[in-house]
């Protein structure tokens, strides 16, 4: 078989599956796909009406805190999903002969279309909450994409240990709050005291937030210090994915 | 049945790598990554050695976790083989546990789409398979746009089957997956092995059940500890595979 072949079959599988999975979320719910929206719009009320409070006088803050909501909520359902997706399909994986990668690819493939589906009414909102939209706007296509990469790669790395140890599972919903509150997203990362800020940076997801609040709430290029970072942390966490996953696969029918 | 080998396995050994318990297996783990040794070996095939001809149609007999379903995931490309030579002329079908893929949420119609995209069919295939498998299943059309949590065990059954025989593969690799549906179903499934049997298809059969073997089959072996104990005619390896059990 060709590689051409392959990738074209693999498309296929992915796209079959990642549609299924979106179907399947919300197949029985009423309000349906609304609920991706509903999510973070929640959490925008509750982040308004407290923190608006406590940092005073900020401009704009609504906008600020659904760019970062936005964007968290895309990570965290992602990784939800792909570190389940090899023992989701565990009957699958032992019955018909597929490449496995399929999965947390179908996985992150499904997030990441609500993601894009639920930008249209959020950028709507944005605008409602003061977003301009420039030419420096249209950089948030690329940044998402290379925001998909990582999340990709680092959902493979834990799905893959998840099949021989469960705790990864676990061990991702336990720490998930924390790193939410660990990650700017309700408040401003300039708030951050200097002595705290090398910690702060050592959180991958802290250089995304910045990426995305460059371009669409301060309307500027990101620095080349943001743009290397970010790319950096997608291919490192893509290729450490792939990596991990091929050297592991060959044990997940016996593990399943 | 021809003279041509349809299957060739010489000298496979295919390994499970199976994680630890607890902590220390853990670190262990995380501390090998890149390294080979991460997981703990157990060798469930040891040097296998097996050649079925075209046509044929082909008894696998065994205790209970002398290897007969790894042997059938191995064939069917599901394990890679830790070493030996693994040669296949032709499409395989794994009838190994019906119902892997179906999706309870959704309509029969939107499982025979997914599942069939799953088993490799695409574009007017697939929309030919629709009709066969439909066919075949006896389901209506109200049954088939219904959500498949509703299905009775038998028509999930009916379903699941219809979808894995739905084309003529050139190898049928079955793993006692037959014992599904009612009476009259049972009949259809056992003519449509035959059917594929008259088309030359090969197959290989996997049961405990040596009357089903005996209708089926001609020629056989027997599994014990990974390694093939008994090969021949169906008769003599079914002898070979009750006495087993007398001592």
């Amino acid at each position: 078989m060709s590689i051409a072949f392959k990738l074209q079959n693999l498309y296929t599988l992915v796209y079959t599956i990642g549609l299924k999975n979106i179907k399947v979320k919300y197949k029985n719910s009423v309000l349906g796909f609304m609920w991706s929206m509903l999510h973070p719009l929640a959490y925008l009320v509750i982040f308004v009406f407290v923190f608006s409070q406590a940092f005073g006088t900020i401009e704009r803050y609504p906008l600020y805190a659904l760019i970062g909501l936005v964007f968290w909520t895309y990570f965290n359902n992602s990784m939800n999903q792909i570190i389940q997706s090899i023992i989701n399909n565990g009957s699958i994986i032992k019955t018909i002969a597929l490449p496995n990668i399929l999965f947390p690819l179908s996985a992150a493939f499904a997030e990441f279309v609500t993601l894009l589906l639920s930008l249209i009414p959020f950028v709507g909102l944005m605008l409602f909450f003061g977003l301009n939209l420039s030419a420096v706007s249209l950089l948030i296509i690329p940044a998402i994409l290379v925001f998909g990469i990582f999340t990709f790669g680092v959902g493979t790395f834990l799905a893959t240990f998840n099949v021989f140890f469960r705790d990864v599972g676990i061990l991702w919903n336990t720490l998930a709050p924390a790193l939410f509150y660990f990650t700017p997203i309700a408040y401003l990362s300039n708030l951050i005291p200097e002595k705290y800020l090398v910690f702060v940076k050592l959180n991958p997801l802290y250089h995304f937030m910045v990426l995305f609040r460059d371009i669409l709430f301060y309307n500027q290029m990101p620095s080349a210090n943001t743009l290397f970072i970010t790319c950096s942390l997608a291919t490192v966490m893509f290729v450490l994915g792939l990596f991990v996953f091929n050297r592991y696969k060959r044990g997940f029918v016996s593990n399943l | 049945m021809g003279t041509e080998s349809v299957i060739t396995v010489k000298d496979l050994y295919v390994n499970f790598w199976i994680s630890g318990t607890g902590i220390n297996s853990f670190k262990d783990v995380v501390m090998s990554i890149g390294k080979q040794k991460a997981l703990e070996k157990k060798q469930v095939l040891k040097g296998l050695n097996l050649e079925i001809k075209r046509g044929e149609c082909f008894a696998l007999m065994g205790k209970n976790g002398s290897g007969k379903s790894t042997l059938l995931r191995t064939l069917a490309g599901i394990i890679t083989p830790e070493s030996g030579a693994i040669e296949i002329k032709g499409s395989v079908a794994p009838l190994l546990t019906i119902g892997a893929g179906l999706e309870y949420e959704l309509s029969g119609y939107e499982n025979i789409k997914i599942v069939g995209t799953l088993i490799g069919l695409r574009g007017a295939e697939l929309k030919a398979a629709v009709q066969t498998i439909k066919d075949f299943s006896e389901l209506s059309d109200t049954d088939l746009n219904m959500q498949i949590k509703r299905y009775s065990a038998g028509m999930m059954a009916r379903l699941a089957f219809s979808i894995s025989v739905c084309r003529i593969p050139d190898i049928l690799i079955v793993d006692e997956a037959l014992s599904v549906g009612d009476q009259g179903f049972q009949v259809k499934c056992a003519d449509r092995i035959n059917e594929m049997k008259a088309a030359g298809t090969t197959i290989i059969y996997v049961s405990h059940s040596l009357t089903e073997l005996k209708r089926i089959c001609t020629r056989g072996a027997c599994l014990e500890n990974g390694q093939i104990a008994k090969i021949g005619p169906i008769d003599e390896v079914g002898e070979y595979y009750t006495q087993s059990f007398l001592h």
